[in-house]
């Protein structure tokens, strides 16, 4: 943004965070300052691609991003901060970093439905490493207060303590049985003070501000987060093929205003 | 000029040695004379920050080089002066085609956000890992594909189903058998579900290309596709039962444009290789590694038999089994591919096999 010139400072163009003029990287995101924006014709902005070993910072704590096809968030825990995550992406931690777990309502009835309802709870000081299990891109997304964001299922690698977790149900059985996008969503809702959410999406990630009322169709495994803002029906077609019944196709249909990202690759998860 | 880690000696040509893999240390005036760099449009970009960050350069971040005239190194497409990447398969003129000292080339470099133009359409290729083809399609144009890859789409865009003949033969094949149509005016996008990269196969009147199953990703209409018998099996004989397997799949797409060019996108697993094999030459690649091949080239079933200290175990129980392909014409293989299923069984038949005896 040019029009920071006069005040020496340049502005993050993926979180909007400012940075000292001579950053390379983002300060709070992670996302490389002196190269161009990847935006297709169509609006899809590439999430930012962080170089190998960047760091970024939230409240007392740091986070480095290590390694570019399957990259590891390693967070370093000022005393005080904690981070909330799904077990099964920790990859590695100090001995004496404590863990706990986070109360949650309603978590007996998701486990029914084969999520699972422990999230883990890690305080610092002391150092903790995430990853998940294909090749993908890590989404750092640092949220301002009033925030309020809708997140796939099992696609959040970590959130700093400062955002509110909840899970909202997916609306319409189509979503379940045919969507291929499970019952929940994670809700992730900042109050006052700004936090820290990393994502992890497999292949490409992809983002596109909506205008009011603006849709597109996106094929649900390829849904990753979007603002609660944003809107999402399923909607069917079926493909006749003159033999048998023939296939049919579902698409999420997301209408603006906000954010949507997505994935451009789609694995499916059965039970974690 | 001589390595200055291990003294060996490196042509011209070469960036690193092929003794030690040191980087070749030359003096910058033997950088090739191009136009100057062209500047990013820097609309958007952070005010002259000052370049403070300077690591190694990779192909991605080489400076884009403009065309003085000329044809595509790849495709053989004109392109015109002043672009930096061919118009019909995305090769960035900053990134020729790279050679290995065997044949292989791998794939042109491509700029993340390349653009390809075909008829009054065009596409974008974005992302590394997972490629995305992102269609925008002008109201005569139209595309198909298999839905499972689609991505997004503008809710205005109809989808259809395309009638095929000998949808049968395709069913008792294993591979889809329908094929969905889009036609624009409006935006759509294909991905695949594996980590690799997105081959434009730009097609003039009169060229073919045979496609291994599973590649194809999305095509446009001017683009025929039909299907062939590979002819290349092996049965296998466990007990009672004997299995017949195809190593390449029983049917083979063929696309070729009759009339109009068009543009075929296929995506392969992990990096994609390519060599132009003369007449009569022959290489020798793992069945499941094939990712297509100009109809020229003739395939067949090769089984070598390793040396062995006892000649028992060199006949039977260690074998491998190999894709013969003979040229003329280009093969092209995918760096990640699946086992070739039965290749450890008792192997009792096969089509047409040359065998080797180490």
């Amino acid at each position: 943004m040019t029009e920071a010139a006069p005040f020496e400072r340049i502005q993050c163009q993926w979180c909007q965070s400012m940075n000292e003029k001579t950053a390379t990287a983002c300060r709070a995101c992670g996302a490389p300052l002196d190269i161009r924006n990847l935006v297709s014709e169509s609006g899809w902005r590439e999430a930012p691609r962080i170089r190998d070993m960047t760091e970024i910072h939230f409240s007392s704590s740091t986070c480095q991003v290590e390694g570019e096809i399957v990259p590891a968030a390693e967070i370093n825990l000022g005393a005080g901060d904690s981070i909330f995550f799904e077990h099964h992406v920790m990859l590695w931690k100090d001995v004496n970093v404590p863990l706990s777990v986070l109360q949650l309502a309603g978590g007996m009835k998701r486990a029914f439905a084969g999520m699972p309802f422990i999230i883990s709870v890690a305080t610092g000081p002391g150092r903790i490493a995430f990853s998940r299990d294909a090749t993908g891109e890590l989404v750092v997304l640092p949220l301002h207060p009033g925030m309020e964001l809708d997140v796939r299922e099992h696609a959040f690698l970590l959130s700093s303590h400062q955002i509110g977790y909840s899970f909202i149900r997916v609306k319409g059985l189509t979503n379940i049985l045919f969507g291929g996008q499970g019952m929940y969503m994670d809700r992730f809702i900042t109050t006052s003070t700004s936090g820290l959410l990393i994502l992890h999406g497999y292949g490409n990630v992809f983002e596109r501000r909506l205008a009011a009322g603006e849709s597109i169709m996106v094929e649900p495994g390829a849904f990753l987060y979007k603002d609660s803002t944003v809107t999402m029906e399923v909607e069917f077609q079926k493909l006749s093929s003159g033999f048998f019944g023939g296939a049919s196709m579902s698409l999420a249909k997301m209408t603006g205003p906000g954010r949507v990202g997505i994935q451009s690759m789609y694995v499916h998860h059965r039970s974690e | 000029m001589f390595c200055v880690n291990c003294g060996n000696q490196i042509r011209d040509d070469q960036n690193f040695c092929v003794g030690c893999g040191s980087p070749a240390k030359r003096p910058p005036a033997t950088q090739p004379v191009t136009a100057p760099p062209q500047q990013p449009v820097a609309t958007q970009a952070a005010p002259a920050a000052p370049p403070a960050y300077s690591a190694p350069t990779d192909r991605e971040d080489a400076p884009d080089v403009q065309s003085s005239g000329g044809n595509c190194q790849w495709c053989g497409g004109p392109i015109a002066r002043g672009l930096t990447s061919c118009p019909r398969c995305g090769a960035a003129l900053s990134m020729p085609e790279e050679v290995s000292p065997s044949g292989w080339a791998q794939l042109p470099g491509r700029k993340d956000m390349a653009k390809l133009q075909f008829g009054n359409s065009f596409c974008q290729i974005e992302g590394t890992y997972v490629p995305v083809a992102d269609m925008k399609l002008a109201p005569e144009d139209s595309v198909y594909f298999t839905h499972h890859v689609l991505l997004w789409k503008d809710p205005q865009i109809n989808i259809t189903t395309m009638s095929m003949k000998g949808g049968w033969k395709r069913l008792m094949g294993g591979l889809p058998l329908i094929m969905t149509q889009a036609q624009g005016p409006g935006h759509i996008a294909f991905s695949k579900d594996d980590p690799g990269e997105l081959i434009p196969v730009p097609l003039q009147p009169g060229e073919a290309i045979d496609v291994r199953e599973h590649m194809f990703l999305v095509a446009t209409s001017h683009v025929q596709y039909d299907w062939l018998n590979t002819g290349v099996w092996f049965t296998t004989q466990n007990g009672d039962d004997s299995e017949t397997h195809y190593p390449i799949g029983m049917l083979m797409d063929r696309f070729s444009a009759p009339q109009a060019p068009g543009l075929l996108l296929l995506h392969a697993g992990g990096n994609i290789f390519v060599r132009d094999l003369g007449q009569g030459e022959a290489i020798l690649v793992k069945p499941k590694a094939l990712v297509f091949k100009d109809p020229t080239v003739r395939m067949q079933l090769h089984f070598e038999h390793p040396a062995a200290g006892y000649s028992f175990w060199g006949n039977w129980g260690n074998r491998y089994l190999w894709l013969l392909m003979e040229g003329p014409g280009r093969v092209a293989i995918q760096s990640v591919f699946e086992p070739t299923e039965g290749e450890g069984g008792r192997i009792t038949n096969s089509s047409y096999a040359t065998r080797q005896q180490w």
